[in-house]
């Protein structure tokens, strides 16, 4: 663990009575930083979250913040805010009320309160509708409200469980930059959860890739997106021609590949983007199965000898209609060498 | 048969049948005569009054009262703790709560009465009236951990761990996000308790004792006496105030949404 | 959610020890005490209850009367239900009103207007003689006619509302789905209508069927010493012959009926939709 670490993760086992659903975890994030959890739906995204926001206790391992344990501080006292998934709105009270609601207990009143408030829905242009019930608002209002409602508590760490899920894609952008100018804003150290590996490049300064409760891999957008550690990264983040190194050879479903050049010696296998392919030259045949254009860019379905492979060419360039054969090459310089291959 | 027609006239029917004897009771209870009688021999309000001269009536409705509000109350306060911790927990021996707590419902009454009076009041000397108490208690606890269970169960539980989230202890959760947001639960279920405890029966047939007795069964033993029309006179009113309640609850009910 | 046992257990166990305490274990002993003789346990006391014919008819009509009241208020339970279902809005809220506030209404006074209705001089009788049937009044109080009637009354919203809300809940388009598909109405009602609604059925019929068999105001009122249910038996036997053995035995019966007609619907309900 690195000693700049503001809040970390160590060897942290979460469970649900017996099925453990995180494996000794080990994660440290620095103060300011925006982290986005990228992974397939039950890998254990919001079981983590909710053990750094004190629902939930580890069964094994510990959590840092600012140095100290709060493995065992209760989720009262943590300052850590959580933005749920389904808002979690208290539908008795209003707008101006639900975000009112941890100031009150902290013992605010008066008129900080109410500065307090307004100045939280003003940062998420909801001061109009101070007065409403969560029911009379929009599902991208109710995520605002649950977003001023954390954020009026400034804390130390903002946790964000799938906050752009449930919005149409306008909003979703408008919230998108909403998020990181609130974070620009306050420097806040904040945590996100996403399905979506468009959103965590976008946004995020660091991406946590989870599989089945382990980090697969931990990296900036760039090094997710050109460097990725193993076949699955490789395969969510876009790279659709993916091969493992068997001793010391490529190998394809049906057989080997021989590519012109020496495989690296350290890689457990290689990937190809659609985008890398070489169409048109090159030592191996093809036959078009399938063609899409769209716009910018043609797509093509290969049928060859390695099983079926996806190429991509620039729209400029003349199509091939289905049946036509062509050659190929797999760049080795250009592919993506993956440490792991699962 | 026109399936039109033939809906009316099974609607016509079934209410004719359901609040016929209502109607006629009320009719009855109106009567100028000495016997009860319909339709009635003239117009008085005679056995209206008498109903309020007769004084084991007036204690045995206040013995009524106290039994179905106090009864209510408590099994209420057991009820809601249980409910909650059946809905959010996860709860050893969950199921065999649920079902000791449910069991009043399915036991006759009259066997609880009857066991009560056998095996507490006789042997200890207990006091009626308290054995009364818990019997009500015990019998209105099913209906109270039902309806909050519901309730409960509709009410999202994500809004307790984000109270708790904004510096909310456990027990400040439950009481500033998930009992206002189960309060028509709540009234509902002591609207049905109290209405099933005052009605009650079998219960309360073998709890009873000298200046001791539940309005039902001081109306029933009346009957055996006279015919005369202010039983009726007092059931037609009892079916006022119950109507009223549900009136005033659902008023307040469906008002309490909009507020 | 949370996980602390002791929480879960602190907020529990005040109801279920209370239930445990002042219903459970008194109601256990009263059973027991059915077959204790001395101090051996033994069933005499169940064959000794049974070989009297009096006990006998007791516990076949208080069946037989359960049955009938179930049966019927199913039959107008349906038709009701069906007719207050396709209402509009407006009325069916009304009706629904209707049906329940019966339920509200204290069962002695409910039962108390049937003695209006029933007795010498009451309306039904009034009306035979001055159309001619009858010369003398027709007796109708204290006979097994008035307890049905009254029961039916007491208990035939709780299945019109168990109806309602299963029809409510059956897919819109299947009735009309079956007619253009060719069955006649008696068809619809026994592939289509029942199929669909069995659960509210079963719901309705196992109130209906467990009120009927544990009354004891409606045959009290209508019933009299004449015509004895279980209940009004076991008061009887009681209150006259301070015989708890009986007492025992009758509750016995009564309770492995409720819980028998529980987990026989129960069964039916859960057997039937798996097909
Ligand atoms: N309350 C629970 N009880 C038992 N197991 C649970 C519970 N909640 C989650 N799990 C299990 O733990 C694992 C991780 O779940 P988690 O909710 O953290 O996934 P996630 O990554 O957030 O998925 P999603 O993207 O679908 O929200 C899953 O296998 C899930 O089935
Ligand atoms: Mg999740």
């Amino acid at each position: 663990m690195s000693d700049s670490a503001f809040l970390s993760l160590e060897k942290l086992t979460l469970a649900y009575g017996d099925t453990v659903a995180v494996k000794d975890l080990d994660l440290s994030i620095q103060k300011g930083e925006l982290v986005a959890f990228l992974g397939p739906s039950g890998c254990g995204k919001t079981t983590t979250m909710r053990s750094i926001a004190g629902l939930l206790k580890p069964k094994s391992g510990r959590i840092r913040l600012e140095g100290a344990d709060i493995t065992h501080v209760s989720a009262n006292k943590r300052s850590v805010g959580l933005v749920f998934q389904s808002y979690a709105l208290f539908p008795h009270l209003t707008v101006f009320e639900n975000v009112a609601f941890g100031l009150r207990l902290k013992g605010i009143s008066g008129a900080e309160l109410e500065v307090r408030v307004v100045s939280g829905l003003n940062s998420v242009g909801l001061t109009k509708f101070a007065n409403r019930k969560p029911a009379e608002l929009s599902g991208g209002q109710q995520q605002r409200v649950a977003l001023a409602r954390s954020m009026v508590m400034e804390p130390k760490v903002l946790l964000l469980d799938e906050p752009l899920s449930n919005l149409d894609a306008r909003l979703r952008l408008e919230m998108r930059t909403e998020l990181q100018r609130v974070q620009r804003d306050t420097g806040v150290t904040m945590i996100f959860v996403t399905h979506d590996q468009g959103e965590a490049l976008s946004l995020a300064d660091r991406i946590v890739v989870m599989l089945n409760g382990a980090i697969e891999q931990i990296g900036t957008p760039e090094d997710i997106y050109n460097s990725p550690a193993s076949a699955f990264v490789a395969d969510f983040v876009g790279f659709e021609n993916i091969f493992p190194i068997e001793n010391g050879r490529l190998r394809a479903g049906n057989g080997p590949i021989e590519l012109a050049g020496p495989l690296p010696h350290d890689a457990a296998g290689l990937a190809w983007r659609p985008r890398m392919l070489t169409l048109g030259s090159g030592p191996f045949q093809g036959t078009v199965r399938g063609a899409s254009f769209s716009g910018s860019a043609r797509e093509y379905l290969l049928d060859t000898p390695f099983g079926t492979l996806k190429a991509e060419v620039d729209a400029a360039l003349p199509a091939h209609c289905a049946g036509a054969a062509l050659a190929f090459d797999l760049p080795i310089e250009k592919a993506a060498k993956l440490k792991r291959f699962n | 048969m026109n399936p039109r027609l033939f809906s009316a006239t099974v609607l016509f029917l079934v209410a004719a049948f359901l609040i016929g004897p209502f109607i006629i009771i009320v009719a009855a209870s109106l009567s100028a005569g000495e016997t009860l009688a319909f339709p009635p021999q003239g117009f008085s309000l005679k056995w209206v009054a008498k109903v309020f001269e007769v004084e084991s009536f007036r204690e045995s409705f206040a013995m009524s009262m106290l039994l179905a509000v106090g009864g209510t109350a408590a099994a209420l306060t057991l009820g809601i703790p249980a409910s909650y911790a059946l809905s959010r927990y996860h709860l050893p021996f969950g199921e065999a709560v649920r079902t000791v707590v449910a069991l009043p419902i399915i036991v006759p009454g009259i066997i609880v009465g009857l066991a009560l009076l056998r095996y507490l009041v006789v042997p200890f000397n207990f006091n009626i009236t308290l054995a009364l108490f818990l019997a009500h208690t015990a019998l209105v606890l099913p209906y109270s951990v039902r309806v909050v269970s519901a309730s409960l169960n509709n009410l999202r539980s994500d809004i307790e761990e984000a109270a708790v989230l904004l510096g909310s202890s456990r027990a400040g959760a439950f009481f500033r996000v998930v009992m206002p947001n189960i309060r028509s639960g709540i009234l509902a279920a002591f609207i049905l308790g109290f209405v099933t405890s005052f009605n009650q029966v079998p219960v309360s047939l073998f709890l009873s004792g000298p200046g001791v007795r539940t309005l039902p069964i001081d109306m029933l033993s009346y009957m055996e006496i006279t015919y005369d029309p202010s039983v009726a006179a007092l059931s037609a009113l009892l079916a006022f105030m119950s109507i009223g309640i549900v009136f005033l609850a659902e008023r307040f009910l469906g008002f309490s949404r909009y507020v | 959610m949370f996980h602390s046992r002791a929480e879960a257990l602190a907020l529990a166990l005040p109801a279920a020890v209370f239930a445990a305490v002042i219903f459970l274990a008194p109601v256990v002993i009263l059973l027991s005490e059915g077959l204790r003789n001395a101090d051996s346990w033994t069933i005499s006391a169940y064959t000794g209850f049974l070989s009297d014919p009096l006990n006998r008819t007791v516990f076949l009509r208080t069946l037989k009367l359960g049955a009938m009241v179930t049966a019927l208020a199913a039959v107008i339970g349906y038709a009701a239900a069906f007719a207050i279902v396709n209402l509009p809005a407006k009325g069916k809220g009304r009706m629904i009103g209707l049906v329940v506030l019966p339920l509200m209404i204290s069962p002695v006074a409910r039962t108390y207007a049937w003695i209006v209705i029933l007795g010498r001089t009451g309306i039904v009788n009034q009306a035979l003689t001055s159309i001619g049937l009858t010369d003398e009044p027709v007796r109708f109080l204290f006979t097994e006619t008035a307890v049905f009637v009254g029961l039916l009354q007491l208990f035939l919203p709780l299945m019109i509302l168990a109806l309602i809300s299963a029809l409510e809940n059956m897919p819109k388009d299947a009735i009309p789905a079956a007619r253009v598909l060719g069955a006649n109405w008696f068809q619809v009602f026994s592939r289509v209508i029942l199929p669909l609604t069995r659960e509210g059925l079963v719901i309705g019929g196992t109130l209906v069927f467990t009120g009927s068999l544990t009354a004891y105001i409606t045959p009290a009122i209508l019933g009299g010493s004449k015509i004895l249910m279980l209940e009004t038996l076991l008061y009887q036997r009681v209150t006259v012959a301070n015989d708890f053995v009986s007492a025992s035995v009758i509750a016995f019966i009564l309770i492995v009926m409720s819980f028998a007609a529980n987990l026989l619907l129960k069964r039916l309900a859960t057997a039937r939709s798996k097909r």
